[in-house]
């Protein structure tokens, strides 16, 4: 039963060990993590795409402008992912649990965008000027894989996963 | 040791797509992820969101990842820092109610002991809060995971945790205090 032995110094006394681990326990019987939430966890790993192009998270108007945010402003949520070569930007309205999603692929292009998301998969078009739209789309993490029109055969470009 | 090369390896596989890999990393850090999102006061539905996003992103990432592969934990638990602030920048956002503490009850129904020592915890001033959550994490974290959840700098955590056990224990013998009479 001995602890395991850090390279960092630890300052930690036996009557601190003591109360951390009786504090331990409280936490695993009051403030476990749900079942659910592992459950989902496990599950995530069928959502990755082999082989994706990663667009990332460059601007989050929730995040980015929060500071700054006028109380009350009631706007749309405005997201912009960047891949190489392809900047993907969305427009988030709430509507009750559901969230409705206009996008605009930069530069335009026809595409085919899976939005996924808490109720699955909710495939729509890009037309040729690149925009998108999409209802319905349940609230919580959600990603779109984009399969671009102008290079059918190269790998789809999918963004981060973000809670909306 | 010998758990950085069981996460190197649990990571490999599931990069591979191995299922039982991916579920031995959520076995290893389920808990870390879900104490980091409720550190930060996400009540238990955000909370799942959060932790969800975060294991979402792992996934996604993974095999970008390998040269964190035997890091891993202090990669999930920065997401999961990450993504609970954005959440709680979009809940100011939406509601315009900048710094309202959500509620974070616990179970009802909690009683005796355990249920006072939680109380106390919940009493503590906020950065003491935020480390004991994330330090009551099993398995315990590393003094490198405790800092990315939180955006402490690793090396004054130990301290950090002497200060915050002090001034529970402080607390606890006040509290004892009060409800003494109750025992007569």
């Amino acid at each position: 039963m001995s602890p395991d032995i850090d390279k960092t110094p630890d300052l930690l006394g036996p009557e601190d060990e003591g109360l951390l681990q009786e504090l331990r326990a409280a936490a695993r019987h009051l403030d476990p993590p749900p079942d659910s939430v592992l459950e989902a966890a496990r599950a995530s790993l069928t959502w990755r795409t082999i082989d994706a192009e990663l667009a990332a998270l460059e601007f989050d108007s929730a995040v980015d402008l929060a500071a700054t945010a006028v109380r009350g402003s009631e706007g749309p949520r405005l997201l912009t992912f960047a891949a190489p070569g392809l900047n993907i930007e969305v427009e988030v309205s709430p509507i009750g649990p559901r969230r409705q999603l206009v996008g605009q692929l930069v530069p335009a292009q026809e595409a085919r965008i899976d939005v996924r998301h808490a109720g699955g998969v909710t495939t729509v078009r890009a037309d040729q000027l690149g925009r998108f739209g999409a209802d319905a789309i349940s609230a919580g993490p959600v990603s779109l894989r984009c399969h671009l029109g102008d290079a059918p055969s190269s790998p789809p470009v999918v963004t981060e996963w973000i809670p909306l | 040791m010998g758990a950085s090369i069981d996460v190197r390896d649990l990571a490999r596989a599931a990069a591979a797509g191995d299922q039982h890999g991916w579920d031995g990393l959520v076995e290893r850090f389920g808990e870390l992820v879900w104490s980091t999102t409720r550190a930060y006061g996400l009540n238990p539905g955000e909370g799942a969101n959060a932790a969800q996003t975060t294991w979402l992103l792992l996934a996604e990432q993974l095999g970008h990842l390998e040269d964190q592969h035997e890091r891993l934990g202090v990669w999930l638990a920065a997401t999961a820092r990450r993504e609970s602030l954005r959440l709680l920048g979009a809940a100011r956002v939406a509601t315009a109610a900048p710094n309202s503490p959500p509620a974070t009850e616990p179970a009802a129904g909690a009683q005796g002991r355990e249920a006072l020592l939680w109380r106390v915890v919940r009493e503590l001033p906020e950065h003491c809060r935020r480390l004991l959550r994330v330090l009551l994490t099993v398995p315990p974290p590393s003094h490198e995971e405790v800092s990315a959840a939180l955006d402490l700098p690793a090396a004054g955590i130990a301290a950090a945790r002497a200060a915050c056990l002090q001034d529970f224990r402080h607390r606890m013998s006040n509290f004892s205090i009060r409800t003494e009479p109750e025992g007569s």
